[in-house]
């Protein structure tokens, strides 16, 4: 259980399982905020992730924040913001 | 969470509509020894179990009847697993579902459990076919296609009850179906050779309540070493959340900073996955591969997404 947040230890995610230790954890991390904000700024949001706090914070831009637990977690909550499912398939998902 | 494969209890899930010949196959492969060591647990719809008495004999058998373990004995059957999992060292598990079962809904039912998901490793789904019936069932009954599209592997059983020309037409319906399943024949549980079944037709399927018509492709999507494991499960994670109805399976290979992950999806749940050992025989030549499995998308379609997701836009 995170103290800061009231997050309990979650039984891990299966995205986690490609990282061995901590440092590739965070690294994991990184590489994964950076490229959401280059997906959710076409549909309006951003993704922040500082590395230390549990979790993703998914915002859009009228300042409403979903923190999401894992991966999954941040397509309900972008999904919940944009109105719609965010698509893969869709050619706004790979606009510049 | 433990991901080697050494100390998990592995389960092969064998499903199949009522009748299709489950526990004639599972009676052979114990009689052989083909599945040597293995607890086998038997769930049956009706309330007595007769599967149990023809296996008995053969293996140590837990039997769950009077309901279906996908639904009204989940309970039960989750518990019992639990159960097993408490021994000092549980041997691997048969499971033979009742023939009303979706294997996709067992398959989620141990992902979705705190501890059995840490603690078993699903083999495969084998999925038995009668070759008298299939035809019929599959015109008219949901859950018959619903149980063939979550198979590794299609048994079309009875085989020398059917004429070669129509067996052939009901491989070409079965790979329409899944067509990521491998296909093989038994006779009373021996295997036995199907026929050739090029240029067979498949049967004309009416499209039932609830099922889309759109057809099901199998995609095999090579993944850029470049683009690494965190930005591909970024990609697959958003494909589940919106396209999960559509797929029914993922299996696949990616190579990670922690090793070879063994990736598997039935329908939207994601297994487990396994980090494999670097030094298998033949190992490698299919890694950074991933074989999709669904409607409402095709082979150029995913590869274009993946290759332009993992492309630096910065």
């Amino acid at each position: 259980m995170c103290s800061a947040c009231g997050f309990p230890a979650t039984e891990g995610h299966w995205s986690e399982a490609g990282a061995a230790d901590a440092h590739q954890r965070l690294r994991a991390r990184f590489i994964r905020a950076r490229k959401l904000n280059e997906v959710l700024r076409n549909y309006g949001l951003s993704a922040y992730d500082d590395g230390q706090t549990p979790g993703i914070q998914i915002a859009d831009r009228t300042g409403q924040v979903i923190l999401a637990r894992d991966l999954g977690e941040v397509w309900i909550a972008a999904e919940k913001l944009v109105g719609k499912a965010i698509d893969p398939l869709d050619p706004r998902f790979m606009a510049r | 969470m433990s991901l080697t494969p050494a100390n998990r209890i592995r389960l092969k899930i064998l499903s199949g509509f009522l009748g299709s010949g489950k526990t004639t196959w599972l009676r052979h492969q114990l009689h052989e020894g083909a599945l040597r060591g293995r607890v086998v647990i038997v769930n049956e719809a009706a309330a007595a179990a007769i599967d149990d008495a023809l296996l008995a004999d053969l293996a140590r058998v837990i039997v769950i009847p009077g309901g279906c373990i996908c639904c009204t004995r989940q309970a039960e059957f989750l518990a019992a697993l639990r159960r097993h999992c408490d021994q000092a060292r549980p041997p691997d598990i048969v499971l033979e579902t009742s023939g009303l079962a979706e294997p996709a809904r067992i398959v989620e039912a141990i992902r979705a459990d705190p501890v059995l998901v840490h603690h078993m490793v699903i083999d495969d789904v084998l999925v038995t076919v009668d070759a008298v019936h299939a035809r019929a069932s599959l015109q008219s009954d949901p859950l018959v296609r619903r149980q063939l599209v979550s198979a590794d592997r299609l048994l079309i059983t009875k085989l020398d009850q059917l004429e070669e020309a129509d067996v052939a037409c009901l491989i070409a319906t079965l790979r329409s179906i899944n067509p990521g399943a491998q296909v093989t024949g038994t006779i009373r549980g021996e295997d036995a050779r199907l026929p050739d079944h090029a240029g067979a037709e498949a049967f004309e399927l009416p499209a039932l309540a609830g099922q889309s018509e759109k057809p099901v492709v199998a995609a095999d999507i090579a993944i850029d070493p470049a683009m690494g494991w965190e930005v591909f499960s970024l990609w697959l994670s958003a494909l589940l959340h919106a396209r999960g109805d559509e797929i029914f399976r993922i299996k696949g290979v990616v190579r990670t900073p922690a090793g070879r992950v063994l990736l598997q999806c039935v329908q939207k749940s994601v297994l487990p996955p396994e980090i494999l050992p670097e030094t298998q025989a033949g190992g490698g030549d299919f890694d950074n591969r991933v074989a999709f499995i669904g409607r409402g998308f095709d082979q150029s379609s995913l590869q274009r997404s993946i290759t332009e997701f993992a492309a630096d836009k910065t």
